[in-house]
């Protein structure tokens, strides 16, 4: 402790003796950190941005299905209504919104052309707080009430179609007997989205489409929408007990690809920190080193003088850990810098175009993830010190006989 | 409903058939009627001839078709070789067809019935949906005008609501004497979609009839179906097993 109150000072006064190396190693530890912090943040924001445009769409952060209707998504594996217990435990407080659908694989067909679609029966009023649906609508009005029984379809569709607003275009179901149920509806308003997602769904009122393929009463999917991500778990649980013979599950289970991206995200923050580590690794050692071999004198003197080798293992690991902290510290700095002066999110809005295959919005907001802020920097504190070890341990050898015939 | 306004319509038919001068057949409905009456009759047998000219080349089908009332009608190619054997059957809203290569029966989903028959300017729709016509549309008499020494009717149709028809409009003419002479597609911007013109009438199993009809799209001009009737008989008894899918499938 004694000798600590010693080498500190002598540690950081060596510092700036060689002010040049200690400011390119500063520069190495800094640029490192800050990227990683950077990208972490850039990555948080983007995943979140992607996950939470895709879910706000259709999904939710969980829905409910009839056993064995993902696997096999016709008419067969229709729900009823939910009942009070399942209603009971969908008012949880934890679920912010819920909706019931009534989702069917139909044919759409305009005065030129046929598509296969997937037909969405819906409830406009509760689709307005639970879906960014309604808000994409470009031309024309979204759907009124439940008995609404006209379509809103998207952009690409009525391109494709050859149809407009105003038009009739005939949707045809295959119905619960077998049997085909097929009508014209008016198009009253046309969305703008993805063009997968455009191509896909036709929104009509559930009631409507339930009186159309003469299902009244039934529905395909419950969507909900949790805001705390740490409650998701417990309403799965809470609405598996309400409704034991349904399928509840979370938005990773209902959009594989999606949970994978959420985590590879992650991944991939990491794989950079790996990288990073190297880079900032392979600079302190070179720069500890070379600094080693021109201090011999220096340390050869310490030793005629006293120091024991411990002595100047120790010294050398200060500097480095002096060295390095500083690094980290304007590392952290100037990523949240950085993150702070994009706060008001990053335009992304030149590359649209290739952003809505990923459904994300134009705008990714960053910000500052309060654990990375800690786990980054310790790690690379922590890792760039252990590998100035090596330097260390090669100044601590030097004897001063061996300093004495070293020639300068 | 629709057998009531049949008979109804077979009614004023006779009495326009007993008063030619009186005005009852102005009712564009009554005339459709006796016009689709006259074309299918109760029951009909045809040999007809079909010849699709594409972009690539022309071809020539001969196929031969029975109809029984509005929903039942069996249509089988007889030539070429290569496309001899094929079939097609609607009974009711259903369409199977069948393919001798494959000797298979598909019945035909929803999606397909828009599509083209054997290559032609028809699709499926117009021989299972042809009828349909009468019931789905409310119609008015746009205009009656003088063409070879007959009257025709022009009669404006417009698809009623929620009945599942894509078109805007159809105008339909037809001949005093009850032959369909033209059929002309609108899209629901009042743009031409395709035509279906009557080219030559003669009388045909004591009946006149519009013998060569040609279907063609706007879409693809220079491109046309045409379709002549080389014989036919009416109102003549099938045995019951004519209109079903083993039939189809192996005939007899």
């Amino acid at each position: 402790m004694e000798s600590l109150k010693l080498l500190a000072p002598l540690a950081w006064r060596n510092l700036w003796r060689n002010p040049r190396r200690t400011i390119i190693t500063l520069i190495v530890v800094s640029i490192g950190l800050w990227s990683i912090l950077a990208l972490s943040s850039f990555m948080t924001g983007w995943t979140g941005n992607v996950r939470d445009s895709t879910l706000q769409l259709l999904i939710g952060q969980g829905q409910i299905h009839a056993e064995g209707y993902l696997d096999d998504p016709n008419i067969d594996h229709l729900m009823p209504e939910p009942d009070e217990e399942l209603v009971a435990a969908l008012n949880n407080p934890a679920i912010s919104n819920w909706v019931e659908r009534l989702e069917l694989p139909a044919v759409l067909q305009s005065e030129y052309k046929t598509l296969p679609v997937t037909m969405l029966g819906v409830d406009p009023e509760a689709e307005f707080r639970i879906s960014s649906v309604p808000g994409k609508v470009v031309e024309g009005r979204y759907l009124n009430d439940m008995d609404d029984d006209s379509v809103i379809i998207g952009l690409n569709l009525v391109d494709r179609l050859k149809t407009a607003l105003g038009r009739r275009v005939i949707l045809m179901v295959t119905g619960a007997d077998g049997s085909l149920a097929e009508r014209s509806f008016d198009v009253v308003g046309i969305f703008d989205s993805d063009v997968g997602f455009e191509d896909t769904y036709v929104f009509t009122g559930r009631n409507a489409m339930q009186r159309m393929v003469k299902l009244e009463g039934k529905i395909s999917q419950i969507a909900f929408t949790v805001p705390e991500a740490e409650a998701l778990t417990g309403v799965l649980e809470n609405l598996s007990n309400a409704a034991p013979d349904l399928d509840v599950r979370e938005w990773r289970k209902l959009s594989p690809l999606l949970g994978m991206m959420d985590t590879s995200m992650a991944f991939a923050v990491y794989i950079w920190l790996g990288v990073m580590m190297v880079m900032v690794s392979i600079g302190i050692i070179n720069t500890q080193l070379m600094a080693v071999f021109e201090r011999i004198h220096e340390f050869g003197l310490l030793r005629a003088m006293g120091l024991k080798p411990g002595h100047v293992l120790a010294l050398i690991t200060l500097e480095s850990i002096l060295l390095i902290g500083l690094g980290v510290l304007i590392g952290m700095f100037t990523a949240a810098l950085t993150v702070w002066s994009l706060s008001d999110g990053i335009d992304l809005s030149a590359f649209s175009q290739a952003l809505e295959a990923f459904q994300a919005s134009d705008i990714v907001y960053v910000e500052i993830q309060p654990t990375d802020y800690i786990i980054f920097p310790l790690a690379v504190w922590a890792i760039g010190v252990v590998v100035a070890l090596w330097p260390a341990w090669r100044a601590q050898k030097i004897s001063p006989v061996e300093a004495m015939r070293h020639a300068t | 409903m629709k057998i009531i306004s049949r008979r109804n319509t077979l009614k004023l038919g006779a009495a326009a058939l007993l008063f030619p001068s009186v005005a009852l057949a102005q009712d564009p409905v009554a005339i459709l009627d006796a016009a689709f009456d006259n074309w299918r009759a109760t029951s009909s047998h045809a040999v007809m001839e079909m010849t699709i000219r594409t972009a690539t080349g022309i071809r020539n089908l001969e196929m031969e078709s029975w109809t029984l009332g509005d929903d039942k009608a069996l249509v089988r190619f007889t030539a070429p070789a290569r496309d001899a054997g094929n079939a097609t059957l609607q009974d009711g809203n259903r369409t199977y067809v069948f393919n001798p290569r494959l000797n298979q029966v598909i019945q035909l989903p929803a999606s397909a019935m828009s599509q083209s028959w054997m290559g032609s300017d028809f699709s499926y729709d117009d021989l299972a949906k042809s009828e349909s016509v009468v019931s789905d549309y409310t119609h008015t008499l746009l205009q009656t005008r003088s063409s070879g020494g007959h009257k025709v009717y022009v009669i404006q149709s417009i698809p009623k609501r929620g009945v599942p028809v894509v078109w805007g409009s159809l105008v339909v003419s037809v001949r005093d004497d009850y032959v369909l002479m033209g059929q002309d597609f609108y899209d629901q911007n009042g743009q031409l979609v395709r035509s279906m013109v009557a080219d030559r009438v003669t009388t045909l199993g004591g009946r006149p009839y519009p013998v060569q009809l040609t279907m063609s799209s706007v879409a693809t001009p220079g491109q046309w179906t045409k379709i002549v009737t080389k014989s036919a008989e009416f109102d003549v008894s099938f045995p019951t097993y004519l209109f079903t899918r083993s039939n189809l499938q192996n005939p007899r």
